[in-house]
């Protein structure tokens, strides 16, 4: 290996840092329900403001973007290239897998979470690694890697900064493009000035260097850098990366070793199509032009290049991907990762991501957890929406956020995952109102009985039956009085 | 362990989706990085990278070495490396930085040693194309390598007139990619996080003082 | 749709369930506008629900059998517009009725109905020059809330807008929130009551800060969470249907 330990002179990484703290090992979703998950977020008033204004920020950012130009166009564009790439998804893998290894990647395949943690773990090991920077990977946190890494002895530094506030505070990244948005300054200068074993000043330029130089040393002492991917190019072989804080690139660049982790759904067909689904990609994700380091690695450094590792690794991840081809959900598949679907919906900007209970939150959480984690474990959070369908007319690839969601609404109805009691409400009311005798009859007693219940018009008593209605409204059923 | 064989058949054995066919980008739509017609390449470029926060210098070939070196100067940098993408302005800047007292070695040999790389000031590249409808320049592993443009404090990049195309489009259309090595990158404006509560940071773990300069046609 | 919008002179109404249970006056008073307009109306009978609850949860047996009788009651061999004062109930016998009662012996009948399907406020907005000459005037400072599957589905935004405008003395006021969701979204309200509440809650201290008096929708599921929220926290403005603010200045 080109640089060790020894080698770096300058700052050694202040106290606290060598063992960052750990990442949660379960997630939430089956030990505890979504409206569970959001009564928590919804009691940190903060949280709560700071999710909303973040999402409201970049929403308003990706609409001025676009202004000007033809943006629908653009997306329909970006939708057939995403379905195309994903009808031939074996095919294109394969001249990407060709491509790859013709430029020296050397290709591993993970069928599932736990081989996806195997492989990188295996590579870890063979290779004497001890120490990794991190850049920020979706497909990571799925398959829960920094835990398995840790088991077999090795340190991870998460390098975006707001995934490092994350690892550190053993918590959890609440939007897929911005970790952080529902954790404080205040929040950030506790846990920075925690792990300096002093007080820092309590700003975002301080606390931001004060993680620059811990992670700075980290970059020129690991052993191996893991990041994720945010497309495969079939044509060439490439890994495309994009950060804005440059440590992507540094991720890729110094450590001796690099590996990636990347969905299989993330390939394209050529680089000319980054022309069309880069613009979108960073106008969705954070309103820029286009995001500030755009890296595209195929393979190792080469002959005659002065910097780069010198052995690059792809783990393509399947995990309940290839499951979805050819049905009714593959369009889930189209997906990019952008985050815009998150920032436009009114349920997430209530509840945040970690309501959704696993690696992803808002629209696309609540189509792909179900999916990828089962109708089981998680179908309720197709139910988490009110399917207002403002992620359709947001999403970059045009996905039809709005049909797979009320789609898995009634694949839980097809194979029996309805609560019992919601099943017999329905039946019930088919019954009745499926009948105009019943039906008049049955509005009759409910007017009658709202109307007993109201005062001024109004029923605001708890009844049974308006529990859930009546806890924090009232139900007005006649002109209000005043 | 699944191989490569096992891992695509049960891909392939899934049924196919509907294909609407690879669109012909030529149809492409406009997108904010495409370049209006009859727009002048050099003063787009300028225009977008500022808007991302770099300092734009336009100078004719004469000039680049005192530029850079007043920015060097000015940014107070120390330990300087150059890649070799900066090619015809190599000795010049050398020979300038000299008179100012300054030391630029040559990144390739600097690189090897990551304590060394780690700890530079300020990197002087080339690139193999800047993109003015994006404000971005574009380097390549074989000549800014990975690292040589983000891994300082300072980067300052020289940009020739002819080497500025329109947009992502015509990046993508044209050759300069080729010959890019093991890896290529679009780089524009410095090092940027607003994860702390929205307020944007230049200079995370890339540069935050970042210039470019464009070189005019002879 | 009749050739000529402007000779439109009967039309069905459809009041929907949630017209027939606590939004009557929405119904009575979609009537009085009607007969303000010179516009003969009926009631068919034996219309139920749309089915769309159960539709929406993804029950798609019961919404069918429900949606089956009152699409039996309204196909009445006529071709006159029905009207449906809910744009979300609209949009479900609109877009949604195709889908649920496809490969069924309805399907013919569905997409029959379908077409002859009017939102209301759309349909008024058609009649703008006959409101005007009725010289409806009400001076209110008024809010207007999109509701999400009228705008995104119906792609209905300027309809209820240019209706409400025909008013002397209103002021409409555009909220920032107006395409936001109320967090009605039918049973979602009574599955997540906190959250539906919190979104209702921001709707509300928007148009608290931009000093609305009214706040109009045209979907009673919308209005009913809204004003059942602001009734609960006493906040001083009041949730009506587009429908009763013209029948309010008209009288
Ligand atoms: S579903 Fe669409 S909007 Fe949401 S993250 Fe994916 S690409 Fe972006």
């Amino acid at each position: 290996m080109s640089a060790t330990r020894e080698d770096v002179g300058g700052t050694p990484l202040p106290p606290g840092w060598a063992k960052p703290a750990h990442q949660p090992d379960a997630f939430e979703l089956t030990t505890t329900t979504f409206e569970e998950r959001a009564a928590k977020t919804m009691a940190r008033p903060f949280a709560r403001g700071a999710i909303a204004n973040a999402t409201d920020h970049a929403a308003a950012l990706t609409t001025a973007r676009f202004v000007g130009t033809d943006h629908d166009a653009l997306r329909e564009e970006a939708r057939k290239i995403r379905a195309h790439a994903i009808a031939n998804l074996p095919d294109y893998l394969d001249h990407w897998i060709d491509q790859a290894e013709r430029k020296g990647t050397v290709v591993h395949y993970a069928s599932d979470e736990s081989e996806a943690r195997r492989i990188v773990a295996q590579i870890c090991t063979d290779q004497q690694i001890t120490r990794v920077v991190k850049s920020k990977s979706m497909a990571s946190e799925e398959v829960s890697l920094n835990s398995a890494l840790e088991a077999v002895g090795v340190d991870i530094y998460e390098t975006d900064l707001g995934e490092f506030v994350v690892q550190a505070m053993g918590d959890r990244p609440g939007h897929v493009i911005a970790p952080i948005l529902h954790r404080t300054k205040d929040e950030v200068h506790e846990l920075f000035s925690a792990m300096a074993g002093h007080e820092l000043p309590n700003e975002a330029e301080a606390l931001t260097a004060f993680a620059r130089e811990g992670l700075r040393h980290a970059f020129l002492t690991a052993d191996a850098g893991i990041s994720g991917g945010n497309f495969l190019i079939a044509e060439t072989g490439d890994v495309l990366l994009v950060t804005n804080e440059g440590n992507g690139r540094l991720t890729t660049s110094l450590p001796p070793i690099h590996i990636a982790l990347v969905g299989i759904e993330k390939v394209l067909p050529r680089r000319r199509d980054l022309a069309v689904l880069l613009p979108l990609l960073t106008g969705h994700g954070t309103g820029q032009q286009i995001t500030t380091y755009v890296s595209v690695a195929a393979g190792p450094r080469r002959q005659g290049e002065p910097d780069g590792p010198e052995q690059m690794h792809v783990v393509l991840l399947d995990a309940g991907r290839s499951a979805l081809l050819g049905g009714e959900f593959e369009e889930a598949l189209h997906c990019i990762r952008c985050g815009a679907c998150q920032n436009v919906c009114p349920v997430y900007r209530q509840v945040g991501g970690h309501a959704y209970g696993w690696v992803y939150g808002g629209p696309i959480g609540a189509v792909l957890t179900p999916l990828f984690r089962g109708q089981e474990e998680a179908g309720e959070l197709a139910h988490a929406t009110t399917l207002c369908g403002a992620c359709d007319d947001v999403c970059p690839v045009k996905i039809p956020l709005h049909d797979l969601l009320l789609g898995l609404r009634r694949r839980s109805d097809a194979d029996g995952h309805v609560p019992r009691h919601e099943q017999l409400a329905f039946a019930l009311w088919a019954q009745v109102w499926s009948r105009p005798l019943l039906y008049r009859a049955s509005t009759a007693v409910a007017r009658g009985s709202l109307r007993t219940l109201a005062r001024d018009g109004v029923v605001s008593a708890k009844t049974p039956l308006l529990r859930r209605w009546t806890a924090g409204r009232d139900l007005v059923v006649g002109r209000r009085a005043r | 362990m699944t191989d490569r064989a096992s891992f695509l058949a049960a891909i392939r054995s899934a049924p196919r989706g509907l294909d609407p066919g690879l669109p012909d980008r030529r149809d492409a739509p406009d997108a904010p990085t495409q370049l209006r017609v009859g727009e002048d390449r050099a003063a787009r470029l300028q225009a977008e990278a500022e808007a991302a926060s770099t300092v734009v210098h336009r100078v004719t070939a004469s000039d680049v070495a005192a530029t850079v070196a007043r920015v060097l100067v000015e940014a107070n940098s120390q330990r300087i490396a150059l890649t070799t993408d900066l090619a015809p302005f190599v000795d010049d800047v050398q020979a300038t930085l000299a008179v100012a007292g300054l030391t630029g070695a040559i990144y390739a040999e600097v690189a090897p040693n990551r304590a060394h790389a780690g700890a530079l000031d300020a990197t002087v590249t080339g690139c193999i194309a800047a993109v003015a409808a994006s404000g971005s320049i574009v380097t390549s592993a074989a000549g800014a390598g990975r690292a040589g443009a983000l891994i300082a404090p300072t980067h300052i990049c020289v940009v020739r007139d002819e080497q500025i195309v329109g947009g992502l489009h015509e990046l993508f259309d044209g050759d300069v990619l080729a010959e890019a090595g093991s890896l290529f990158a679009l780089q524009s404006g410095p090092s940027r996080s607003a994860d702390i509560e929205k307020v944007l940071i230049l200079g995370v773990h890339g540069p935050g003082n970042v210039h470019l300069i464009i070189v005019a046609p002879d | 749709m009749p050739d000529d919008v402007g000779m439109t002179v009967a039309v069905q109404l459809f009041p929907t369930c949630i017209g027939d249970v606590v939004a009557q006056q929405t119904v009575t008073d979609t009537e009085r506008v009607l007969d303000a307009l010179g516009i003969d109306h009926q009631r068919p009978s034996g219309t139920t629900c749309c089915g769309q609850p159960a539709f929406n949860s993804g029950h798609d047996s019961p919404a069918r059998s429900v949606a089956k009788a009152t699409l039996k009651a309204l196909d009445d061999g006529s071709d006159l517009p029905i009207l449906v004062p809910s744009g979300s109930c609209a949009s479900m016998v609109r877009l949604h009725w195709r889908e649920l009662f496809h490969g069924t012996p309805e399907a013919e009948a569905a997409t029959r109905i379908a077409r002859r399907v009017r939102e209301l406020s759309s349909f008024l907005a058609e009649h703008t020059d006959a409101l005007r000459d009725l010289e409806p005037s009400l001076a209110v400072r008024v809010g207007y809330h999109d509701s999400c599957h009228m705008l995104r589905e119906l792609r209905i935004k300027e309809a209820p807008r240019e209706v409400l405008q025909t008013v002397a003395g209103l002021e409409l006021v555009e909220l920032d929130s107006s395409e936001r969701c109320c967090g009605f979204g039918g049973t979602f309200s009574g599955r997540y009551p906190d959250v539906s509440v919190a979104m209702a809650d921001t709707k509300i201290d928007d148009m608290v800060a931009a000093k609305v008096d009214v706040l109009v929708s045209s979907d009673p599921g919308c209005l009913m969470q809204l004003a059942g929220r602001m009734s609960r926290q006493g906040t001083p403005v009041r949730a009506v249907h587009v429908a009763t603010l013209m029948a309010e200045a008209l009288a």
